[in-house]
């Protein structure tokens, strides 16, 4: 150990950029609501996946991470396509992406309502529930991405998200035509 | 706050604090509490225990935010992370406080039980206030508009004057109606031909006229007087508020976003004061004598007249909702346009060089484009309702000239009387007029009103304390057990104690990211820590007036700033008052000197943005200049020499080091060559304090520090990652 001070002798490549064999993965949810990964005969602990384009796509291009004993961020790799996986694999992972990015979607607009400072108010249902969502600087948290997918951010962090504001019902369209 | 919402059923009789908690570890939904008792922390899940932990099993407790949902997690003494449950984000400053009150109970054996009154969240309108007392979105329109009305007091007198004038000349208006009928019914009906009495009545209206015109130029002067004045100070105070906001709040805003606020939402709010401050009495007295004058000379016909008002109102208040939501998306629009330009104009080397001046003349005028369009949509809903409900108003006025001249046939009414009364009626039109514009301009106003008081009523987070000591430095610092994070749930600097002597040499390293610039505002106190104290001379820096810690406290960044204006000027920013031979001497300690004298006009070159080009290393020159002429006791480079050659560095070394001889100095660098001179290192890791000592003490350590410096010397051979095998040789 004398001059050696880190005994992990596998070189990480930054540069590189791995894209993973689907085939390999293998997921394991432990109890402490971690993900365990084995790949490639190696056991990584705390797995942590992120979606790379969460606006864009949901199952591809996830990057798996975690931390080495240094604390310092390690990537395993990039899956692709998540449909290349087997399916119960493809279902332990989703589940976990959309506990972390847990999002409502928004089905029905009632009424949006604007204190003139800018905040809104908008009353709408979601598939948690019916909820009269708090939005500051809506300018800024309440958006369109690209041309059909509305973003929400309200005021504690939650966020939520319809796909495409125009196969809302006509009511909650024209609510919604105000602002968006 | 209170960190027990609501407990489950049959609960421990023994819970302290209780949560409300939606995801079990594993992340699936559930109905279920996170409850805590003095040894235990128990979850719940359907009211049924899910999971039991002993808290003096865990070291430490950690909150930890997602990116949909956020989890709460415990780390053991064996080191293991265990989580207990997963929550959506409105729980998760009541969480976080939870856990830091948690973590602080397994650091000190102190469970606190009583947490203060401090609510998260407005409870009329659920948005977060974020340490303010009052929402300041709940606080009512009519409020933000007295609060602006307020704001004329000093000019009450000039007001008065406008006011006193209108009323005068509207009184002329409203007399000359009436002696237009005498004309009309005394002389020109009868054909009566009394020259004198004729004369006499034309030279009143004339000399009338005369006289309102006057009272016209006196109101004018005196009401523009008010409204560019209260323009001016409402510019000035929110510029002043911008200044003195701390840094937090000032980072949370654009650029382009404040300077809207301070130029645009201003003039809006002038603009409207001119039109509508004074009009406001004026028009609604007016029209009070109007209308009673006209129910005075005939009731049935002034009723024709106002019937249709109450229906234009109910059409034009209908469209105040929809109006208020385009005028918000027009300031939107406009906002963004002044972040766009703000944006290309500022980076317009990088749009230069990468030759993408045509992409970015689309970006901005599709964004021109955008403003314009929502600006024209809520003009086009307005001027569509007005030609409309114009018809509407003034129908009444056709009912008046159909009976009135019935009224005259059947001799009921003069001729003189009709035209009397229909010159009121038009005249009754105007102030109405001006009651349906009131909610286009108010919404509008509102809205920039709005905005301006947002700024104006932020209380800044730093503030002096009661009796703030004006302390003369001497340069010792004291960092004692100091934690702080720029969002309280997450320290970036945790624990960090040590104390630096006066006119000692430090140097800062790590990683970045690792904290070391925020270990430099605090000492700055652009921040207040959250935990913990740091303490200059010590005097615990909270107490220190804080334009007396600054003027004492000297900086150099890795980029200097040259204000518009001469050399002279830039250096002399920090002491405007030095003498020009003081500005040569801090100018030739900082090996300045020379250059300037080569510069086309000497001290008087202009640099800055529009001026002459200075290079990295002459703008540093002059930076240090300016820091020696600001004779600091404390100094802080921050990446000073990190942008230069290593040539230029050479020379700017020199200048340092001559400038700090003497002086308590901290000094960030990347390059760790460059805090060679540096008597002790402070080495971060992970947000807390790792090493600290002399470069030889902490290479004979080899700890981080070593591994920092060994690291760097192979960053030149190999570029690939950081490690080891090479560390080895």
């Amino acid at each position: 150990m004398n001059n050696t001070i880190n005994n992990d002798t596998e070189i990480y490549e930054v540069d590189k950029l791995t894209i993973l064999d689907c085939e390999k993965l293998k997921f394991k949810q432990e109890d402490s609501g971690f993900l365990t990964l084995e790949y490639d005969g190696r056991t990584y602990h705390k797995v942590t996946p992120t979606r790379l384009i969460p606006f864009y796509s949901k199952t591809t291009y996830i990057s798996l991470s975690y931390e080495n004993e240094e604390k310092e961020f390690r990537e395993v790799g990039v899956i692709k396509d998540m449909k290349e996986l087997p399916e119960q694999q493809y279902k332990l992972l989703d589940s976990y992406l959309e506990y972390k990015y847990f999002m409502p979607e928004i089905t029905k607009v009632y009424s949006i309502k604007d204190n003139m400072r800018g905040a809104i108010f908008v009353k709408a249902d979601t598939t948690s529930g019916q909820k009269t969502i708090c939005i500051r600087d809506w300018y800024q948290n309440f958006r369109m991405i690209g041309y059909d997918y509305l973003y929400v951010n309200d005021a504690d962090g939650n966020k939520y998200f319809c796909p495409d504001i125009h196969k809302l019902d006509r009511k909650s369209r024209q609510v919604l035509e105000m602002l968006t | 706050m209170n960190l027990c919402i609501s407990l489950p059923d049959n609960a421990a009789e023994d819970i302290i604090y209780s949560l409300p908690a939606d995801f079990t570890p594993e992340g699936e939904k559930m109905n279920g509490h996170f409850c805590v008792t003095k040894e235990k922390i128990i979850v719940y899940s359907q009211n049924k225990i899910l999971n039991e932990y002993k808290i003096s099993d865990f070291s430490e407790f950690i909150c930890l935010r997602r990116t949909g949902t956020s989890i709460a997690q415990g780390i053991t003494v064996g080191g293991e992370t265990v989580c207990f449950c997963g929550f959506t984000q409105n729980l998760f400053l009541r969480f976080a406080e939870l856990l830091k009150l948690l973590d602080y109970y397994v650091r000190t054996g102190e469970l606190i039980t009583e947490t203060d009154g401090d609510e998260p969240s407005c409870p009329k309108c659920g948005l977060p206030l974020e340490g303010a007392k009052e929402c300041i979105y709940c606080t009512s329109k009519g409020r933000t508009m007295t609060k602006l009305l307020k704001r004329i007091a000093p000019y009450k007198k000039y007001f008065a004057i406008a006011v006193a004038c209108t009323i005068l000349s509207e009184a002329i208006w409203v007399l000359t109606p009436y002696l237009d009928r005498l004309i009309i019914d005394k002389y020109v009906t009868p054909k009566y031909e009394n020259w004198g009495g004729f004369i006499a009545v034309v030279i009143t209206i004339t000399l009338l006229l005369l006289l309102a015109g006057v009272f016209e130029f006196f109101n004018m002067k005196y009401s523009f007087k008010v409204a560019l004045n209260l323009g001016k100070d409402l510019r000035e105070d929110v510029f002043e508020k911008s200044q003195t906001l701390s840094m937090s709040s000032v980072s949370k805003r654009t650029a382009g976003e404040l300077i809207n606020r301070i130029s645009s939402d201003a003039a809006k709010l002038e603009d409207f004061i001119t039109a509508n401050g004074k009009d406001a009495i004026v028009k609604i007295l007016s029209l009070v004598i109007i209308g009673v004058l006209l129910f005075f000379m005939d009731w049935r016909l002034a009723l024709m007249t106002v019937l249709p008002v109450p229906i234009v109102f109910i059409i034009v208040n209908k469209l105040f909702d929809t109006m208020s939501v385009r005028y918000t998306k027009v300031w939107k629009k406009q906002t963004h346009h002044s972040e766009i330009l703000h944006d290309i104009l500022n980076g317009i080397r990088v749009v230069k060089s990468y030759g993408s001046e045509t992409k970015e003349i689309r970006r901005y005028s599709d964004c021109s484009e955008e403003w314009a369009k929502s600006a024209v949509r809520a003009e086009i809903m307005w001027y569509l309702t007005i030609p409309i409900s114009e018809f509407i108003l003034t129908i009444g006025n056709f009912f008046v000239l159909y009976f009135g001249g019935k009224m005259i046939l059947g001799h009921e009414m003069t001729l003189g009387a009709l035209i009397q009364f229909t010159t009121y009626v038009a005249m009754l039109y105007e102030p109405i007029r001006w009651l349906i514009q009131i909610p286009k301009n108010l919404a509008d106003a509102s809205v920039s009103a709005g905005k301006v008081f947002e700024i104006l009523e932020e209380e800044s987070e730093l503030r002096d304390c009661e009796n703030p000591v004006k302390l003369d430095i001497k340069g010792d610092i004291e960092f004692d057990g100091v934690y702080f994070g720029y969002k309280v749930y997450n320290p970036v600097l945790k624990d960090i104690s040590c104390k630096i002597r006066q006119g000692e040499m430090i140097g800062i390293v790590g990683h970045s990211g690792v904290g070391k610039s925020t270990m430099i505002n605090l000492i700055l106190r652009l921040y207040d820590c959250t935990q913990g104290e740091i303490r200059i001379d010590g005097v615990n820096i909270k107490d220190i007036e804080q334009h007396s810690l600054r003027s004492q406290v000297g900086v150099v960044l890795q980029e200097t700033f040259l204000f518009d204006g001469n050399v002279l000027e830039n250096i002399a920013y920090a002491k405007p008052d030095a003498t020009f031979e003081e500005v040569i001497k801090a100018a030739k300690i900082a090996n300045a000197h020379d250059f300037i004298v080569k510069l086309p006009d000497g001290y008087n070159t202009r640099v800055g943005n529009k001026g002459y080009q200075l290079s990295g290393g002459e703008r540093q020159r002059i930076a240090i200049a300016r820091a020696i002429l600001h004779d600091p006791k404390i100094i802080i480079l921050d990446e000073a020499t990190a942008s230069l050659d290593t040539q230029t560095e050479k020379q700017i070394q020199e200048a340092l080091g001559k400038l700090t001889k003497g002086r308590t100095t901290i000094a960030i660098a990347h390059r760790l060559s460059t805090l060679s001179s540096a008597d002790r290192l402070i080495v971060l890791d992970k947000g807390r304090l790792a090493e600290f000592g002399t470069h030889e003490q902490l290479m004979k350590q080899k700890g981080v520090y070593y591994k920092l410096v060994m690291a760097q010397r192979q960053t030149t051979k190999m570029k690939k990652a950081v490690t080891i095998q090479t560390a080895e040789a």
